[in-house]
């Protein structure tokens, strides 16, 4: 089964507070924090899924989103195959962030980079908060950009597991030799506890994400 | 005597010849037992400096261990610091200390004093494959009855340490009754802390005709039956507990009834740790906030305490318009800042923050408010606290609200206290937060270069798995390693890393860019905010090139000292690290196994990384 692993690297990135290490924490481990402290520097997390037929680890880097720390960023995204670019629903300013994002990683991460744009903290909107980022135009701006998009709440849990699952559909699975040598350490098979995306068949969603 | 630290080394030598024999791999046995070596030398020739028999035996033994000793011999004595106090964990001398308390301090117990003979045997702790099975059964058991002590005798400490518990205001509400918490038996603040270290000291090598002649009240505080059971525990915790009360006394004689208190003189005693009776006040003078003048120091309390409320004043006013970035992301991290520990829950806690560092962004512009920054100031922030406790509710700062123990304007005094002293540490650390943040990039390629010549297998390993030092250690220098530790811990570290401030720091008060001139402490309108062109711009502007000169001069000397600690902290997990990958590596890095650290296990790596700064002080020549 070792020809059906397959690693994706993929980078989180986005303003400080979006919910960027609350998504990757949802993803690895269906858990949620109130108050998470902030990330600094870099925190890498693995998670495996199957994806149809296939295996794919993720190997995760998830960022520090503060401006002070934004020149770290290249050396996390430099070779990563995907990439969150994350915005909260209910904070302007952290879309116009993404909307840098996307830019710099078209100008400087490698070509075929599959980019997702998540808007984070749905729940809010849910419970009577005010959404400040409409959903059309993050929709428009991914069109424009040939993203991925997602509306997403590490709190529920609602559609985190649809985005690395989008993700890993959109990756040439199946050569992992052409990844491979993108890898840090390669890929090795352990026997860690890996959530199962594709259960009931290809495309759809196991509900391992707790909807509350 | 001589013939009983002389055994008591052969046992120690014993534990780490078999540290060797078991071993998992050679490869960095040397290492250790070179600083195991070391530290025995050091240490026997500190308990021994006033008998010389034990000292020609220790050469004996160390020579059998180590042929290297004459030029380890040479090292230390060759180790000098760049700082003009030249001191050491090592070279702490105890002179008033009791037979037996010399007696202990050979005999490997743990006391304050002599910290140092822990060390060999919590090595053990951390190597994974070298555990002795009596060793760890005796920690276990002895570590639970010695916590219990330790908690019965905090009121004892209590009423001893009240005669003279510094000009603090009294407590409000008169005190609250404080729910006995496992942390208080934890004693985490008291310089030694009971471990593993005991077990080092066979039953006979305790000093039979022991006595509490400093202690009355012990005997009253324990049931004969009890006692009788605990019988060698208590005697040797009442040496401990003699040792602390002797520590105390030293703090004392240091601090009170004098006109100047000698720096120096503190500076080495606190650099092993600083009872928390005395930590607030140690901190404050190590870190250049209170005046080594003690006339003085009142007056410039008020002064400074006055001149952050009208800091606050100003920033709030209608003058002075909001920063809004710079707010809303302190507001966003501030609840985010220590979610473990239910003092930083609560809205007093988080009000304080808010305030302290928004006002420090502020007036520091080059650098404004950076992520970590946050952290920084909480171990000034709830030791400050402590201050407004009784001894016994100290070690429950961590789960009060401030609200119920002092009022509003006591609240901004520990305010004003943590702001100026954060921005006390701040200063000499300035190039951690500025644009681009090349301190800390410097600071990570020093650990990289470090260990490339301390453990070279260590750094070829992480070569060939594609691990870069930045990739784990820019947290460690970002945060000073506090997301690595438990908070009782850091506190204790930071006792040492106040001591490493370098003293220009307090001597030179007067250029510190917020301080008035000392020699003019009554001037009325001394107190600075009303003239934000002058206080409130970059460090750049302000005074001259003779204000940055000697900043940098400041800079180094903690952040150098604490790359070593990195060292340190990284070689520990060698063993483990060498048979990890990439993914292990860095997931095991960003959650070290370190949740049940004790004072002697971060004492024993700060002892590593001075040893490692002596070893390898040519390598930080060309770190500017
Ligand atoms: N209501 C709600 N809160 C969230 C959600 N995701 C994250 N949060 C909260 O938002 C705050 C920030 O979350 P983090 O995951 O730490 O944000 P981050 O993007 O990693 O922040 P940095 O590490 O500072 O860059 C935390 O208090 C979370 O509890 C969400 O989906 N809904
Ligand atoms: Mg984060």
């Amino acid at each position: 089964m070792n020809s059906g692993i397959t690693s994706i690297k993929l980078v989180l990135l986005g303003e400080a507070a979006v919910g960027k290490s609350s998504i990757v924490l949802r993803f690895v481990s269906n858990d949620f924090t109130e108050n998470k402290e902030p990330t600094i520097g870099a925190a890498f997390l693995t998670q495996r899924v199957n994806i149809g037929e296939q295996t794919v680890k993720f190997e995760i880097w998830d960022t520090a989103g503060q401006e002070r720390f934004a020149s770290l960023a290249p050396m996390y995204y430099r070779n990563a195959q995907a990439a969150l670019v994350v915005y909260d629903i209910t904070k302007p300013q952290s879309f116009i962030k993404a909307r840098h994002w996307v830019k710099e990683l078209h100008e400087q991460a490698s070509k075929g980079i599959i980019i997702a744009l998540v808007g984070n903290k749905v729940d809010i909107v849910s419970s009577g908060g005010e959404r400040k980022v409409a959903r059309e135009e993050a929709e428009k701006l991914a069109e424009e950009e040939g993203l991925l998009f997602f509306e997403t709440s590490a709190k529920t849990g609602e559609n985190v597991n649809e985005v690395f699952l989008g993700i890993g559909e959109k990756i040439p699975l199946g050569r992992p030799d052409e990844q491979s040598g993108l890898q840090n350490g390669g890929v090795r098979i352990t026997d860690d506890q890996r959530i199962d995306l594709a259960s009931t068949g290809s495309g759809a969603v196991a509900a391992s994400g707790c909807n509350c | 005597m001589g013939v009983r630290s002389n055994s008591s080394e052969m046992y120690q030598r014993e534990q780490s010849g078999s540290l060797n024999n078991g071993g998992s791999s050679h490869r960095n046995n040397s290492s250790t037992n070179l600083v195991t070596s070391l530290m025995k030398s050091w240490r026997i020739s500190s308990s021994s400096s006033t008998s010389s028999p034990p000292q020609q035996s220790s050469r004996d033994s160390l020579i059998s261990i180590d042929g290297n000793f004459e030029a380890m011999a040479k090292q230390q004595t060759s180790a000098k610091r760049s700082s003009p106090s030249p001191y050491s964990p090592m070279r702490y001398t105890s002179p008033g200390l009791s037979n037996s308390t010399s007696n202990l301090g050979s005999g490997g117990t743990s006391s304050s004093d002599a910290p140092r003979p822990s060390l060999i045997t919590t090595t053990h702790r951390h190597s994974s494959t070298n555990h002795h099975h009596h060793h760890r059964r005796n920690e276990n058991t002895g570590g639970k009855k010695v916590s219990k002590y330790f908690k019965d005798l905090d009121e004892d400490w209590s009423a001893v340490i009240d005669d003279y518990n510094m000009p603090i205001p009294v407590i409000s509400n008169g005190g609250i009754a404080s729910p006995a918490t496992p942390k208080v038996g934890r004693s985490s603040s008291i310089t030694s802390t009971p471990t593993s270290s005991t077990t080092a000291v066979a039953p006979e090598n305790v000093n039979p005709t022991f006595s509490y002649p400093q202690l009355p009240q012990l005997k009253r505080s324990i049931s004969s039956d009890l006692r009788s059971q605990l019988e060698m525990e208590n005697e040797r915790d009442a040496q401990e507990l003699n040792a602390i009360m002797q520590r105390i006394a030293k703090f004392d004689a240091i601090l009170k009834n004098k006109h100047i208190i000698n720096q120096q003189e503190l500076r080495q005693i606190s650099w092993n740790g600083v009872p928390k009776s005395h930590r607030a006040t140690v901190w404050k003078l190590l870190i250049g906030y209170l005046p080594a003048n003690t006339k003085r120091q009142a007056l410039l309390l008020q002064r400074k305490r006055r001149e952050y409320r009208d800091g606050l004043q100003h920033i709030f006013s209608t003058k002075h318009s909001r920063d809004v970035p710079t707010w809303h992301q302190i507001e966003i991290d501030v609840p985010r800042t220590n979610p473990h520990i239910a003092l930083y829950q609560f809205d007093s806690t988080q009000t304080s923050l808010q305030r302290i560092l928004y006002l420090w962004a502020i007036r520091h512009p080059a650098s404004g408010y950076v992520q970590g920054i946050n952290d920084l100031v909480t171990p000034f922030y709830q030791t400050f606290l402590t201050e407004y406790l009784s001894a016994s509710q100290m070690d429950d700062v961590e789960n009060l609200d401030p609200k119920s123990y002092i009022t509003d304007e006591q609240l901004k005094d520990v305010e004003a206290d943590t702001f100026w002293c954060l921005t006390k540490l701040l200063e000499q650390i300035t190039d951690n937060y500025i644009h681009g943040q090349p301190g800390i990039l410097k600071q990570v390629k020093n650990l990289g270069q470090l260990v490339k010549r301390i453990d070279q297998d260590l750094y070829k390993h992480f070569q060939n798995e594609h691990v870069e030092f930045i990739q784990f250690a820019f947290r460690w220098m970002n945060c000073l390693l506090m997301r690595e530790f438990q908070m009782g811990t850091v506190i204790r570290m930071w006792d040492t890393y106040l001591s490493e401030t370098s003293p220009e720091t307090t001597s030179s008060a007067a250029i510190s860019s917020d301080l008035v001139p000392p020699h003019t402490p009554t001037e009325p309108k001394s107190a600075t905010f009303q003239s934000p062109a002058q206080d409130f711009t970059s460090p750049t502007s302000a005074s001259s090139s003779a204000k940055e000169e000697i900043s940098k001069m400041r800079q180094s000397s903690l952040n150098e000292f604490h790359v070593f600690v990195c060292a340190a902290f990284l070689i520990k997990w060698s063993d483990q690290l060498m048979n990890m990958d990439f993914q292990e590596i860095i997931t095991f890095l960003q959650n070290p196994p370190t949740k049940t650290w004790q004072e002697t296990d971060i004492e024993m790596l700060l002892s590593e990384a001075y040893i490692w700064q002596s070893l390898y002080k040519d390598a930080t020549s060309h770190w500017q």
